[in-house]
C-alpha cells in the first residue's frame, strides 16, 4: 500500500469543519426542538376519567376488605343503572386532538428531517471530492462505495474516507456524544416524565373513554363481594394461641 | 467538596495534557516527513504522556460523576417520616360537610402559619 | 417506583428503581466519555488494526475496575450485578471509540 500524502490545508478547511458543523448542528437541533415542542396539556375531564377508572379498579381489587355495606355503596356509585358514574358520563370520542397531533408530527419532521437533508446536501456541495482521512484498520473492498462516496477511484485503498462519507460517519458516531453533552437536559426530561408518572398515573388518558368505561363497568359488574375478613377473629385467635384447644381453655379461664 | 474541585482541575489538566500529546505527535510526524525518515513509533515521552493523561482523566471523571446511590429501597424509606408515607392522595376528601353547614362562614384571620386553618386537626 | 427481586438465599429485597437508574446513567456517562477519550488516545498513539480494538477492550476493562474500586467492597449496595456493568452498551461505545480513533488518527498521522 503506497502512503498517500494529503495537503494539510484539507485538514484545516475540510476535515475539521465537517466535524464541527455536524456537532453544532446537532446541538442547535436539540435546542430548537426544546423551543418548539409544546407541553402536552391534560384536560380536566381526562384526569377525572382516569381517576375514576383507578378508583373502580381499586374497588375491584381491594373491595374484599370493606364491609358489605360500603362495598355496595361504592359499587352503586359507579354502576347504578340510572345514576352510576359510568352510566351517566357521556364522553365524546377523542377527536379534537387530531390537529394537535398533526402539528406535533409536522414539527418533528421539520426538526429531524429537514436539517439532515439541507446540511447533508450543503456539505456534499461544499466539500465534495476530497479524500479526507484514513480509517486506522484495514477494510475489505466491500466498504469502498460506503466510505468513498463522491470519490470514484478504482485503485484507492478501501481504508481511505471521502468527505461525504466522513460526514455520515460523524452523524452516526456523534449520537452518544450528544447524550453526553446535552445529558443534563435529557435527564431533566426523564425525571420530569417520572414525576408525571408518580403524581398522576393518571395523565395517560385512555384513548377512548367510552370504551374504557364500558370495560370497567363490566368488570365491576361481575365482581362479587367476598369478605376477606369474615373469619378474622377466629384466624387471629388461632394465630395467637396456636390451637383450638388452648383457645377454648383460655376463654374459659 | 474540596476534593471535587481538585478532581475537576485534574480533569481539565489531563485533557489539556492529552491535547498537548496530540500536538507533539503531529509535530513529530511532520518532522519525520520533512527529514524523510520512516515512521516506526512515537517517541516514548509522548506515549507515556498520552497513557498517563488518559488514566488521570478517566480516574477523575469517575470521581466527578458523583457517588452512587443506594439501590435498596428500604434505605430510602428509612429517611422518610410517617407523615410522608401516610399521605394517601386517594383518600383526600374535598367535599367537606362544613361547606354545607357553614355556608355564610367568613374566613378567619390568617394569623397562623401556612394555609392551615385552626379547624384542622394537628396530628 | 420499586422493583422486587429474590436473591439466591430466597430473601426478597426491594430495590428503588430511581436509584438504580441514576447509578446506571452515571456509569453510562463514564462509559461514553471513556470510549471517546480512549479513542482519542488510540488515535494519538497511532494504533493500527487489531491493536486499536485490543486497546478498546483494555480501556473498558480498566473502566470496569475503576468503577468497582469506587464502589468499594460493597458493590452490591449499588448494582444488582457486576457483569452487566462490563457488557452494557459495549457496541455503542465501540462506535464512539472508532469515530474518535479515526478522527485523531486522521488529524495526527495522516496529514
Amino acid at each position: 500500500m503506497t502512503e498517500l500524502l494529503i495537503d494539510p490545508n484539507i485538514r484545516v478547511w475540510v476535515f475539521l469543519p465537517i466535524v464541527l458543523i455536524t456537532f453544532f448542528v446537532g446541538v442547535i437541533r436539540h435546542y430548537v426542538s426544546v423551543l418548539i415542542s409544546s407541553q402536552k396539556k391534560a384536560e380536566i375531564t381526562q384526569i377525572q376519567d382516569s381517576q375514576a377508572m383507578i378508583r373502580a379498579r381499586l374497588l375491584r381489587e381491594n373491595g374484599k376488605y370493606l364491609t358489605p355495606h360500603s362495598f355496595a355503596m361504592r359499587k352503586n356509585f359507579f354502576n347504578h343503572e340510572e345514576t352510576g358514574y359510568f352510566k351517566t358520563q357521556k364522553r365524546a370520542p377523542v377527536a379534537q386532538n387530531s390537529t394537535a397531533m398533526l402539528t406535533d408530527m409536522v414539527k418533528g419532521n421539520f426538526i429531524n428531517v429537514l436539517p439532515m437533508v439541507i446540511i447533508g446536501g450543503w456539505i456534499n456541495w461544499m466539500f465534495s471530492g476530497f479524500v479526507t482521512t484514513k480509517v486506522p484498520f484495514p477494510l475489505t473492498l466491500r466498504f469502498k462505495p460506503m466510505l468513498q462516496r463522491g470519490v470514484e477511484l478504482a485503485s484507492l485503498d478501501a481504508a481511505w474516507v471521502s468527505s461525504a462519507s466522513w460526514y455520515f460517519l460523524n452523524v452516526f458516531g456523534l449520537r452518544s456524544i450528544y447524550t453526553l453533552v446535552l445529558g443534563e437536559n435529557n435527564q431533566a426530561d426523564q425525571t420530569q416524565a417520572q414525576a408525571d408518572a408518580m403524581t398522576g398515573a393518571a395523565m395517560t388518558m385512555p384513548q377512548d373513554p367510552k370504551a374504557a368505561f364500558k370495560a370497567e363497568w363490566e368488570a365491576l359488574e361481575i365482581t362479587e363481594y367476598h369478605s376477606a375478613l369474615k373469619n378474622v377473629e377466629k384466624d387471629m385467635l388461632h394465630h395467637a394461641f396456636g390451637s383450638d384447644v388452648s383457645i377454648e381453655n383460655s376463654i374459659r379461664q | 467538596m474540596g476534593t471535587k474541585i481538585v478532581n475537576r482541575i485534574m480533569l481539565i489538566t489531563g485533557l489539556i495534557s492529552l491535547l498537548h500529546a496530540a500536538f507533539s505527535a503531529a509535530h513529530h510526524r511532520t518532522y519525520l516527513r520533512l527529514t524523510e525518515q520512516d515512521w516506526t513509533h512515537l517517541p516514548v515521552d509522548v506515549i507515556v504522556q498520552t497513557v498517563v493523561s488518559l488514566l488521570v482523566v478517566v480516574y477523575n471523571l469517575i470521581q466527578v460523576v458523583g457517588n452512587f446511590k443506594e439501590i435498596r429501597a428500604t434505605v430510602d424509606m428509612q429517611e422518610k417520616s410517617w407523615d410522608t408515607l401516610g399521605n394517601l392522595p386517594s383518600f383526600y376528601t374535598f367535599n367537606h360537610r362544613g361547606m354545607a353547614l357553614y355556608q355564610n362562614y367568613e374566613a378567619e384571620p390568617t394569623t397562623n402559619i401556612g394555609n392551615k386553618s385552626s379547624l384542622d386537626v394537628d396530628y | 417506583m420499586s422493583g422486587r427481586l429474590t436473591t439466591k438465599t430466597g430473601e426478597i429485597v426491594a430495590y428503588s428503581e430511581a436509584a438504580i437508574r441514576g447509578n446506571i446513567s452515571a456509569v453510562e456517562y463514564c462509559r461514553t466519555s471513556m470510549a471517546a477519550l480512549s479513542g482519542c488516545a488510540a488515535g494519538i498513539l497511532g494504533l493500527n488494526g487489531l491493536l486499536g480494538f485490543l486497546f478498546y477492550f483494555l480501556s473498558v476493562f480498566v473502566l470496569w475496575l475503576l468503577v468497582l474500586a469506587k464502589s468499594g467492597t460493597q458493590w452490591r449496595k449499588f448494582f444488582i450485578n457486576r457483569q452487566s456493568l462490563l457488557t452494557n452498551n459495549f457496541m455503542g461505545g465501540l462506535c464512539t471509540y472508532v469515530l474518535f480513533w479515526t478522527f485523531l488518527y486522521g488529524m495526527v498521522h495522516v496529514y
